[in-house]
């Protein structure tokens, strides 16, 4: 059953007059389970793909249909309640707040929620553990390694529960062990958690963890590859 | 509720920003409260004035004096019930900076004018039976820890009153019952300072009860009537004006006072508007974050504009908290020229939605920011 369908979508940007294209009439079916990976050279238009799926961005035209909803169709407000229901978006730079600790950090999209404050804790604490953090809920970002700061960013992306999650040059920033572990962490939450990821990234090596790898050039679709 | 952990930790991000800024509106919260208290301390001498009392002066300045002999003349005038006097003494006690009001005053009359001086009939008895006896009000006594039976010594500040010291001992405590007696002054014979004066049976100002306050302009016209074209043509008005021309000796002090604390409040306004929005600026990134989470813009707002209400508020408690504690008798000495001077619970309010009002408006402009904040470009910015 396909969780992400988009129809020609087009998304061009205005700078002054000039209208400059970034993505021209792509049409990706996703299904549920998948974990995809957009490869291409830098300004292919995978990264405004990845905001369009989020809902951080509008397509120009074309519409984006995730399970139930045409996202396309949405008002801000509406867009932002299905972002925190539906989403959970994997920053290449971890993006954690410095001010506030892992544990703080995690609970942050569940603030949105009508949880108690023990639901909350107990999610909390069952996402940290999935990304084997579960000893480092009161430490700061700043006290913490890269690889484990991106962690901390999945445990946030996947606290909620969310139907898809989308990570943007995850192991971008990372060593190559923590790059391995990062991407081991994206295929077990495909594996056993059965999340939808969609991953974007121009690192050979991580597309591979992918099981279904799409190509963006030009703001064009020019191949599919299937791994595995 | 939950959001605000969230607000507490944004404000704690620069710590010394944070403290700048709620010391930048407990400073402007201070003066503003300050300012108010003493407006309204001379304004409560005029508001609780008498209707039935008209103060007569010379028609020159009241730093020139009449002569005693002028009070018979005003108590025949129809209407009048009473009639009694005061003279400023100008003493020095001690040091010049230790600056109070000192009265020379008809005892017996004066405080039958004034029953706003309140005395048991033991202490009333004590200050009429010594001619060197003073009474002084609890708010000065408490000042100086003045007490009943020390000695006094004023040393002459007006020449006209001589060379020698004054010495005097202190006969009662009198509390004041009413604004229009404040209980920072000190009050003496007449007789003990004329009996010295170098101008004998000179009086500073003449105090008139009158029967029916409607009569109060023709009596007054009536007085001054009396003594025109002679060479002490005097000046008769109401207690109320009598108590506003003093204050107006300082000049338009509601003015003064009213645009220094507007100013103050403008430009901290300003100021906490510019950290905030720097603050906003600085933490672009995150705000794009917690929009891509789902933050709504309304929530974001709210948390923005939650942390400049925050500051200015705990700002504002500490601006009241420092006005309360040192704008009062015991810290301010008015010198007898106004009732005792306080931030009263009204303007404690005031000066805190003051405080809230700026925190509002410091945010706004920060909290749209963040609000509007377009979270691709956001992001695009750090990438």
């Amino acid at each position: 059953m396909a969780l992400i369908e988009l129809r020609d979508v087009t998304k061009a940007y205005k700078r002054d007059a000039i209208e400059i294209p970034v993505l021209d009439r792509v049409s990706i079916t996703v299904p549920e389970g998948d974990f995809l990976g957009l490869m291409g050279p830098s300004g292919s238009g995978k990264s405004t793909l990845l905001n369009l799926l989020a809902g951080i961005d509008r397509p120009s035209r074309g519409a984006i249909r995730i399970g139930d909803t045409d996202i396309s169709t949405l008002s801000e407000r509406a867009l932002a309640a299905w972002r925190a229901r539906h989403i959970g978006f994997i920053f290449q730079l971890y993006n954690l707040i410095p001010v506030l600790t892992a544990f703080e950090n995690v609970e942050l999209p569940l603030l949105l929620t009508n949880l108690s404050k023990k639901q909350r804790r107990d999610h909390v604490l069952t996402a940290l553990g999935i990304v084997g953090l579960g000893d480092r809920e009161k430490h700061y970002p700043r006290q913490l390694s890269g690889g484990q700061e991106q962690r901390v960013a999945i445990a946030r992306a996947i606290v909620t529960d969310p139907t898809l999650l989308l990570a943007d040059e995850p192991t971008g920033d990372l060593d190559a062990k923590s790059a391995s572990e990062v991407l081991t962490l994206l295929q077990r939450l495909n594996d056993e958690y059965k999340k939808t990821i969609v991953m974007v990234t121009h690192d050979p090596h991580a597309a591979e963890r992918a099981k279904r790898v799409l190509h963006l050039e030009k703001g064009t679709l020019v191949e599919a590859q299937q791994v595995g | 509720m939950k959001f605000l952990g969230l607000v507490l930790k944004s404000a704690k991000r620069s710590k010394r920003r944070t403290l700048l800024t709620v010391m930048s509106v407990a400073i402007a919260v201070f003066l503003f409260a300050a300012l108010r208290a003493v407006l309204d301390g001379f304004n409560a001498g005029a508001e609780a004035a008498s209707s039935t009392r008209v103060v007569t002066i010379r028609s020159t300045s009241l730093m020139f004096q009449m002569p005693i002999s002028h009070l018979e003349t005003i108590k025949n005038i129809p209407g009048v019930q009473d009639v009694t006097y005061a003279s400023w003494f100008g003493g020095i006690y001690k040091d010049p900076k230790n600056f109070f009001g000192q009265f020379a005053v008809d005892p017996e009359g004066y405080l039958r004018m004034y029953p706003e001086i309140q005395l048991t009939p033991d202490e009333r008895k004590a200050f009429l039976d010594d001619r060197t006896g003073c009474i002084i009000g609890d708010g000065l006594a408490r000042i100086y820890g003045f007490k009943v039976g020390d000695k006094i010594t004023l040393q002459v500040g007006i020449p006209l009153y001589g060379q020698r010291d004054y010495d005097f001992t202190v006969r009662a405590i009198y509390r004041s019952g009413g604004a229009a007696v404040d209980n920072q002054s000190m009050m003496f014979h007449w007789k003990y300072a004329d009996e010295r004066s170098m101008l004998k049976g000179q009086i500073g100002w003449y105090v008139t009860q009158i029967a029916n306050p409607d009569q109060a302009p023709q009596i007054m016209r009536a007085i001054d009537e009396k003594f025109a074209n002679s060479p002490y043509e005097t000046k008769t008005d109401t207690e109320r004006a009598f108590q506003t021309s003093f204050v107006s000796m300082f000049g338009n002090l509601s003015l003064l006072l009213g645009s220094i604390a507007l100013a103050v409040v403008i430009t901290t306004l300003f100021v906490a508007a510019n950290t905030m929005a720097m603050s906003v600026r600085e933490r672009t990134t995150e705000i794009a974050v917690m929009r891509t989470l789902g933050f709504p813009s309304a929530t974001i707002f709210l948390l923005v504009a939650g942390e400049g209400l925050l500051m200015a508020t705990v700002g504002g408690i500490l601006g009241i908290a420092a006005a309360r504690t040192i704008v009062n008798p015991r810290f301010l000495n008015a010198g007898g020229f106004i009732p005792e001077i306080g931030v009263n619970n009204t303007n404690v309010l005031v000066a805190l939605a003051l405080s809230v009002g700026i925190g509002l408006l410091a945010g706004l402009i920060p909290a749209t920011m963040a609000s509007r904040l377009k979270i691709v470009d956001a992001l695009r910015r750090v990438a």
